[in-house]
C-alpha cells in the first residue's frame, strides 16, 4: 500500500460547545491547505452516526490513511473514533484527536484568539498524523478470578454476583469477620428494616459458596501484573486459633483473663471484649481470634499460670505458636471495596467528644440502640448506680461533613437521614424524650427519604437550623450553645445525651491500596473514579474497579448498586476470557541500542530486559521489550540516551513535529 | 515588554493527571489565558529533557511539564524521574543564561482543574515577564 | 612514587598474559610536551611507557573506542582483556562504563597509577613556547621539574596544574587489578569556585558569556569524541530522523547541541577534563560539566564513577528528590 499520508481532518462543532468559541469553518478551511491534508470537513456532532460515517465515507471515497478528528478530549473519545477507522478498514491507530473543547473552546472566550488556538492545535495534530504508524493489539487471556478487597455489604455483593455467574473469587477482609460496617447498624432508614436480619444471610452465603474463597483477618500485601493476570500475595494473619477444629462455642472467651476488659471495635468501643473474642454474635466465619496486641501470652509470653482459653477449648483449637500465611493467587481482575472510616469527632473540640460521657458519635448511637448491643437495645448512660435514661436528647448534623475547618468539604450523603432514623428510635424507645435535631440543611433526596423526615418530625422531634457553636457542662447537664438562624435568636439547650451525626472519610489506609494498585485520589481524597459520570466504577488502571464508600460516601442502596455495577464489569473482563492490551507501548531499535541497561532500570514493570544478541560475530548486550509487561508510559524512552527505546505513537520523531508546530518558528 | 506581548508556551502533560485535570477545567468552564499549548504524553516520564530544548528553539517562550503528585504516578515512578531530570535541566538553562521563569514543572491533579487555572496563569504571568525568547531559536520551521 | 621500573615490568607481565589483548598505556610524543597513548601487545614495547605528570589524556575512551570488528564465519571473537593505565579521575570513567554496561568488569585489566596532578598543557607550552624536541617532566615536591633541551626549569605546582586538577578529590584510582606504587593524599576540598563564579553573574550576563563561547564553536565533536562517557554507537545528535540539531554551525544549533550533550552527561561526568582539553577553539566544556556535577552532588548527594555496584544517577531516583523549582 502507498502510506503516502493522505489525511483527513474532521472539526467537530460539539452543537455549539465547540462552534461558540471556535469558527469551526475558518479552521477546516486552514486544515485544507495544511500539506498532506486532502480533506478537511466541519461537522456538527462528529461522534454521531452520521458524522462517523462521513469519516468512513472519506477513507473509502478519497483513500484517506489517516484521521485527524479535532473535537473533545481524547479522553473522551478516542476510542470512539478508532473504532470508526478500524471499521473503514484502517488501523485504529492512524487516529490523531485535537482537544478543541476542554482544553481550547471550553475555556477561552475570545472567539478570534479561540480560532487561533484551535488551529494551531489541529496542525500540532495533523503533524504528527502523518507520522502515525499502523499498531497492533495484543490479546492476553484473563485469568477467570476475581480478588476483591473488604468484606463490608459491597464486597459481599459484588463476590456474590461474580461467583453465581460461575467465577472464582478471592474475597479479601481485613478483620475477623465480614459483615463491615453494615453489621454495625442497628435499623436501616428509611423502611427501617433489621440491618442484621438482611445482611446476614448474605454473610453466610458468602461463607458458603463453593467459587467463593472467603480469607477473613488477612490483607492483600503485594498485587503485581497488569489486567488479566494479577498476581497476587495475601496475609493470612495468625488467629492462633485453629480454624479448623473452633466450633465457635465461646467458652474461651468467657475464660480469658481479659474478658470484658478491651474495648470491643464492633461496638464502637462502647462494649468490651476479652483477648479472645468474636468480633459479633453473628460473625462469619464464627471462628475465635486472639488479639495479639492485647493477648498476655503473646504480648508477655506468661498469662497466669497458664492460659486459661487454651485449658478451656475442648477442641485443642488454640494456638500460639501460629505463624502469618503468605498465601498467592492469581486473578483476572479486581474490586476495591474498602469502604471508610467514620470522622473523629475529637476533630471538633468544640463539641467535648473527648470531654464529656454523654457526647457520643452516631455509630455509638446505632450499638446503643442495637439489641445486639452492650445494653441490650436499652438507652441507657452511666454505669452501676449512676446509670439513668436520658429524657433531653439531641442531635447535631454535619459534624465533619460540609466543614472546610476540618478538610472536608463533601457531604456525606447518609448522615441527615441516619439521624432522622436515630431519632425516630429514640422516640420509640423513650416516648417521653425530647429530641431535637440541630441541622444546617436536611438533605432527603432519595427513595423514601423526604417521606421518612416527615414522618420523624411528626413524631415530635424538633429541628432547629443552627450549627451548635459549643458544648459545655453545667452541673449534671450539658449545654448547647447555638443560634436558631431561622428565628435570629441564640439558643442554651440544656440536654442529657448529645449524638454527634459524625460524617464518612476515606480510611486511613486508603494510601497502602493507592500503592498496592496505583490508583489516584479525587479532592475529597476517595479514590477516583475513571469518569464521574460514565465510568464510575472504573478506575485508571484497567481490570481494577471501585465498590462502595471507598469511591465515596453513598447509602446502603447505593453502595449495593454500585457493587453490582463493578461486578458486572469486572464480568465482561471475566466472561470475554481475552482482553485487549495496549498497543502504544515500547519498541527498541536494537541496531543502536548501546546495552547501558538505563530503561532496564527505569521500567517500573519490569518489562524491559537486556539480552545478548550476535552483532556481526560479536556478542552485544541490547535491550527487549517485553510487550505484555509494558504499560506503554514511555519513562524508558525520555531516558535513553541514544534515543534506541521508543514509545509507539509517542516516538521522539512524532512529538517533535508537535513541538515544531506548537512552537510556533515558521 | 509591550503590553500586546503575547507569550507561546508549550506544555507536556500527563494523560492521567494534569492532562485530565485541563479536561476538568474545561469541563468546569474555567478560563485561562490562552497562550499554552498542550502536547500530550502519557507520562511526564516520557518527556525527553530534550524536548524542553527543543521547544525552546522552535519558538516556545515557555515549557511547562506537569504531572502527577509525588506517589500518585499512573506508572508508580515516572514522575520521579521526571523530577529529576527536569530539576537539572531547569539549572542548567539558568546555567547559560536561559531566564529561569521560561521553564517551569508542575505537579496538577485529575481532580485540580481550578489548580491547573492556577498554573496557566502563573506560567503565562512569568514568562510574559520574562519578554519574547530569542537566545536560541531556530529560524527555519523543522518538521 | 612514581617507578617507571615497577611500571614496565608489571607492563612486560601483563601482556604476557594469555586473557590479555593489548595494554593501553601512555608513552612520550614526537614533539614538545606531548604524550600518546601507547598500545603494547609485545613485552619489549614496556620500554616506551612513561607516566609523568604530561600524562594528561584519560585512556578509558579507548575501552568503548575499539572497534568491534565484524567476527569472520566459524571463528571466535576474541574477548580478552584490554589492560589500562589509569590516574584517579581515568578510574572513575572506567567504573561508570561498567555501571553502564559499557564494559564489562572481566574484559579489562586495570593498572592504578596514583597521581599527582598533570601539566595544563596550554599553561606550559605557553610558558615555555617553542619546544620542539620531547621535554621529559618529573614531580618535584610542591613543583614540576621540567628537563628542557636546554636545561632544568623548576615550576611551582600550582602555576602549572591542570584545571581539573586544582580542586580533585580523587587522585588514586578507584578501582584497579594492580596498584603501582603508593597511594598519594587527596588535596581537593570538592569546591567549584569556576562555577560559582559564573553562577554570581545575573542571567543576561552568563548568556552573553555563553553566547560568545558557543558561537565560537565549529562543531568538530571533538569533545564528543574525546569523551570516555560518549560511546553510543549512533549518536541522537548526529541522527537525521529525528533531527535534533540541523548541521548549521549557528548559535542556536551549537547552542542545543552543547546543552543537549552536557544534559546527556549530567551525573555521568566523571571530570576528567577531555572534552574541554580537545577543543580545538577553547571552549570551557567542563564549566557546563561541572554545573551539573555540582547539582548533582550538592542537591542529590549522588557521585557518579565510585561504585561499581551502584545504580546510575539518570536512571534511578529517590522519593525525597528535590522538588522546590516545582510550582
Amino acid at each position: 500500500m502507498n502510506n503516502k499520508p493522505k489525511i483527513g481532518v474532521y472539526v467537530c462543532h460539539c452543537g455549539i460547545n465547540i462552534a461558540k468559541a471556535v469558527d469551526v469553518e475558518a479552521v477546516a478551511e486552514f486544515a485544507s491547505r495544511l500539506p498532506n491534508v486532502k480533506v478537511a470537513r466541519n461537522y456538527a456532532y462528529m461522534c454521531s452516526d452520521p458524522g462517523q460515517l462521513l469519516i468512513r465515507e472519506d477513507i473509502k471515497n478519497e483513500g484517506l490513511n489517516r484521521v485527524v478528528v479535532a473535537s473533545c478530549s481524547p479522553r473522551m473519545h478516542e476510542m470512539t473514533f478508532r473504532k470508526t477507522l478500524a471499521e473503514a478498514g484502517l488501523n485504529p491507530y492512524y487516529l490523531e484527536m485535537a482537544n478543541i473543547r476542554e482544553h481550547c473552546s471550553w475555556v477561552h472566550e475570545d472567539r478570534e484568539k479561540a480560532t487561533e488556538k484551535a488551529k494551531r492545535l489541529v496542525f500540532s495534530a495533523v503533524a504528527k498524523a502523518r507520522l502515525l504508524e499502523p499498531l497492533y493489539e495484543n490479546e492476553v487471556d484473563v485469568e477467570p478470578a476475581t480478588l476483591i478487597i473488604g468484606g463490608g455489604i459491597a464486597g459481599i455483593q459484588a463476590a456474590l454476583d461474580i461467583a453465581d455467574a460461575g467465577f472464582k473469587v478471592y474475597l479479601v477482609e481485613k478483620t475477623p469477620s465480614v459483615g463491615g460496617r453494615m453489621s454495625q447498624l442497628d435499623k436501616t432508614f428509611p423502611t427501617l428494616d433489621c440491618s442484621a436480619c438482611i445482611l446476614t444471610p448474605k454473610m453466610v452465603d458468602v461463607a458458603s459458596h463453593p467459587n467463593i474463597d472467603l480469607m477473613t483477618y488477612s490483607e492483600v500485601e503485594e498485587i503485581s501484573g497488569y489486567v488479566g493476570n494479577f498476581d497476587v500475595k495475601v496475609r493470612k494473619k495468625a488467629r492462633y486459633v485453629d480454624v479448623d477444629k473452633c466450633t465457635g462455642c465461646g467458652i474461651c472467651a468467657q475464660e480469658c483473663r481479659l474478658a470484658g476488659r478491651i474495648p470491643s471495635e464492633f461496638d464502637a468501643g462502647i462494649g468490651k471484649r476479652g483477648a479472645i473474642y468474636l468480633p459479633f454474635p453473628q460473625a462469619v466465619p464464627a471462628k475465635y481470634t486472639i488479639d495479639p496486641e492485647r493477648c498476655l501470652m503473646l504480648t508477655r509470653g506468661k498469662c497466669g499460670k497458664g492460659p486459661k482459653c487454651e485449658a478451656a477449648c475442648a477442641a485443642g483449637a488454640i494456638n500460639f505458636e501460629q505463624k502469618d500465611e503468605i498465601v498467592e493467587v492469581k486473578v483476572g481482575t479486581v474490586i476495591v471495596a474498602t469502604g471508610f472510616d467514620v470522622f473523629d469527632a475529637a476533630k471538633k473540640p468544640e463539641y467535648g467528644y473527648s470531654d464529656y460521657e454523654n457526647v457520643i458519635t452516631a455509630l455509638e448511637m446505632e450499638r446503643l440502640v442495637s439489641a445486639s448491643g452492650p445494653t441490650g437495645g436499652n438507652i441507657v448512660l452511666g454505669k452501676g448506680e449512676d446509670a439513668f435514661v436520658p429524657k433531653e436528647v439531641a442531635f447535631i448534623s454535619c459534624v465533619g461533613s460540609r466543614d472546610k475547618s476540618v478538610g472536608n468539604e463533601y457531604c456525606s450523603r447518609v448522615c441527615c437521614m441516619y439521624t432522622a432514623k436515630l431519632a425516630h428510635l429514640v422516640k420509640e424507645k423513650l416516648p417521653e424524650a425530647n429530641v431535637r435535631v440541630y441541622y444546617m440543611d436536611v438533605r432527603a433526596f432519595g427513595k423514601g427519604f423526604e417521606e421518612f423526615y416527615d414522618r420523624v418530625r411528626r413524631e415530635g422531634v424538633r429541628y432547629v437550623r443552627g450549627n451548635p457553636s459549643e458544648i459545655f457542662k453545667r452541673g449534671d447537664k450539658l449545654v448547647i450553645k447555638a443560634e436558631d438562624t431561622l428565628r435570629s435568636t441564640p439558643i442554651e439547650d440544656e440536654v442529657d445525651l448529645v449524638v454527634l451525626a459524625v460524617g464518612l472519610e476515606p480510611r486511613k489506609d486508603t494510601r497502602q491500596i493507592i500503592d498496592l494498585l496505583r490508583l489516584s485520589q479525587s479532592a475529597d481524597r476517595f479514590y477516583l473514579e475513571a469518569h464521574p459520570k460514565l465510568a464510575p466504577v472504573n478506575t485508571a488502571t484497567d481490570g481494577v474497579f471501585l465498590a462502595g464508600c471507598a469511591q465515596g460516601p453513598k447509602d446502603i442502596p447505593d453502595t449495593v448498586a454500585q457493587a453490582k455495577g463493578a461486578a458486572s464489569s469486572a464480568l465482561v473482563l471475566l466472561s470475554s476470557g481475552k482482553v485487549k492490551i495496549g498497543a502504544q507501548i515500547s519498541f527498541v531499535n536494537e541496531s543502536t541500542c548501546r546495552g547501558c541497561g538505563y530503561c532496564v532500570e527505569i521500567c517500573p514493570y519490569s518489562a524491559v530486559e537486556l539480552v545478548s544478541v550476535n552483532r556481526m560475530g560479536n556478542m552485544v548486550q541490547v535491550a527487549r521489550v517485553n510487550e505484555a509487561l509494558c504499560k506503554g508510559c514511555g519513562a524508558c524512552s525520555a531516558g535513553c540516551l541514544s534515543g534506541s527505546i521508543q514509545q509507539r505513537s509517542f516516538m521522539d520523531r512524532q512529538i517533535l513535529p508537535q513541538i515544531a508546530v506548537l512552537g510556533g518558528v515558521r | 515588554m509591550s503590553e500586546q506581548y503575547e507569550p507561546n508556551i508549550v506544555a507536556f502533560l500527563c494523560n492521567w493527571c494534569s492532562y485530565a485535570g485541563a479536561d476538568l477545567a474545561g469541563t468546569s468552564r474555567t478560563q485561562y489565558p490562552v497562550n499554552l499549548n498542550i502536547i500530550r504524553v502519557m507520562c511526564s516520564g516520557r518527556v525527553n529533557p530534550l524536548f524542553i530544548i527543543n521547544a525552546l528553539q522552535q519558538g516556545a517562550d515557555g515549557v511547562l511539564v506537569s504531572g502527577c503528585h509525588p506517589g500518585d504516578c499512573h506508572y508508580m515512578e515516572g514522575n520521579f524521574y521526571a523530577r529529576r531530570r527536569f530539576g537539572l535541566m531547569k539549572e542548567l538553562l539558568e546555567y547559560i543564561g536561559v531566564d529561569s521563569r521560561r521553564f517551569n514543572m508542575s505537579w496538577v491533579s485529575a481532580s485540580e482543574g481550578g489548580k491547573w487555572k492556577d498554573v496557566v496563569e502563573e506560567v503565562v504571568g512569568k514568562a510574559k515577564e520574562a519578554g519574547p525568547f530569542e537566545q536560541f531559536r531556530r529560524n527555519k520551521i523543522n518538521w | 612514587m612514581v617507578d617507571l621500573e615497577k611500571l614496565k615490568n608489571v607492563a612486560k607481565e601483563t601482556v604476557s598474559r594469555e586473557d590479555v589483548k593489548y595494554l593501553v598505556g601512555w608513552r612520550q610524543g614526537t614533539y614538545g610536551f606531548r604524550v600518546s597513548p601507547h598500545f603494547m601487545t609485545k613485552p619489549e614495547d614496556a620500554d616506551k611507557l612513561i607516566f609523568s605528570p604530561l600524562c594528561v589524556n584519560n585512556l578509558a575512551t579507548y575501552l568503548t573506542l575499539a572497534e568491534k570488528l565484524p567476527v569472520p564465519r566459524g571463528e571466535e571473537p576474541d574477548t580478552r582483556k584490554v589492560a589500562l593505565m589509569v590516574k584517579g579521575c581515568d578510574s572513575r570513567a572506567v567504573v561508570q562504563q561498567l555501571i553502564e554496561k559499557g564494559i564489562e568488569r572481566d574484559s579489562v585489566y586495570v593498572i592504578g597509577c596514583p597521581c599527582q596532578g598533570v601539566l595544563d598543557l596550554e599553561k606550559v607550552e605557553e610558558k615555555f613556547p617553542g619546544v620542539q624536541s620531547p621535554v621529559d617532566v618529573q614531580w618535584g615536591d610542591d613543583k614540576f621539574i621540567i628537563n628542557l633541551p636546554d636545561g632544568t626549569q623548576e615550576v611551582p605546582r600550582e602555576e602549572l596544574l591542570a584545571q581539573k586538577c586544582l580542586n580533585c578529590r580523587y587522585p588514586n584510582p578507584v578501582i584497579s587489578d594492580v596498584m603501582l606504587w603508593e597511594e598519594v593524599e587527596a588535596w581537593g576540598n570538592g569546591e567549584y569556585a569556576d562555577v560559582k563564579e559564573l553562577e554570581a553573574m545575573d542571567s543576561q550576563e552568563r548568556w552573553t558569556f555563553w553566547q560568545e563561547k558557543f558561537a565560537s564553536c565549529i562543531r568538530c565533536y571533538a569533545c564528543r569524541n574525546a569523551c570516555p562517557m560518549c560511546y553510543c554507537e549512533d549518536c541522537v545528535l548526529d541522527r537525521l530522523n529525528p533531527q535534533w540539531v540541523f548541521r548549521s554551525n549557528n548559535i542556536s544549533e551549537n547552542t542545543v547541541f552543547h546543552l543537549a550533550r552536557a544534559f546527556h552527561l549530567a551525573g555521568r561526568c566523571i571530570e576528567c577534563g577531555e572534552c574541554e582539553r580537545v577543543c580545538p577553539m577553547g571552549l570551557p566544556l567542563m564549566s557546563l560539566n561541572r554545573k551539573l556535577a555540582k547539582e548533582v552532588r550538592e542537591k542529590y548527594a549522588f557521585e557518579p564513577g565510585l561504585d561499581p555496584e551502584s545504580k546510575p544517577f539518570q536512571s534511578s531516583y529517590r522519593p525525597d528528590d528535590q522538588e522546590d523549582f516545582i510550582l
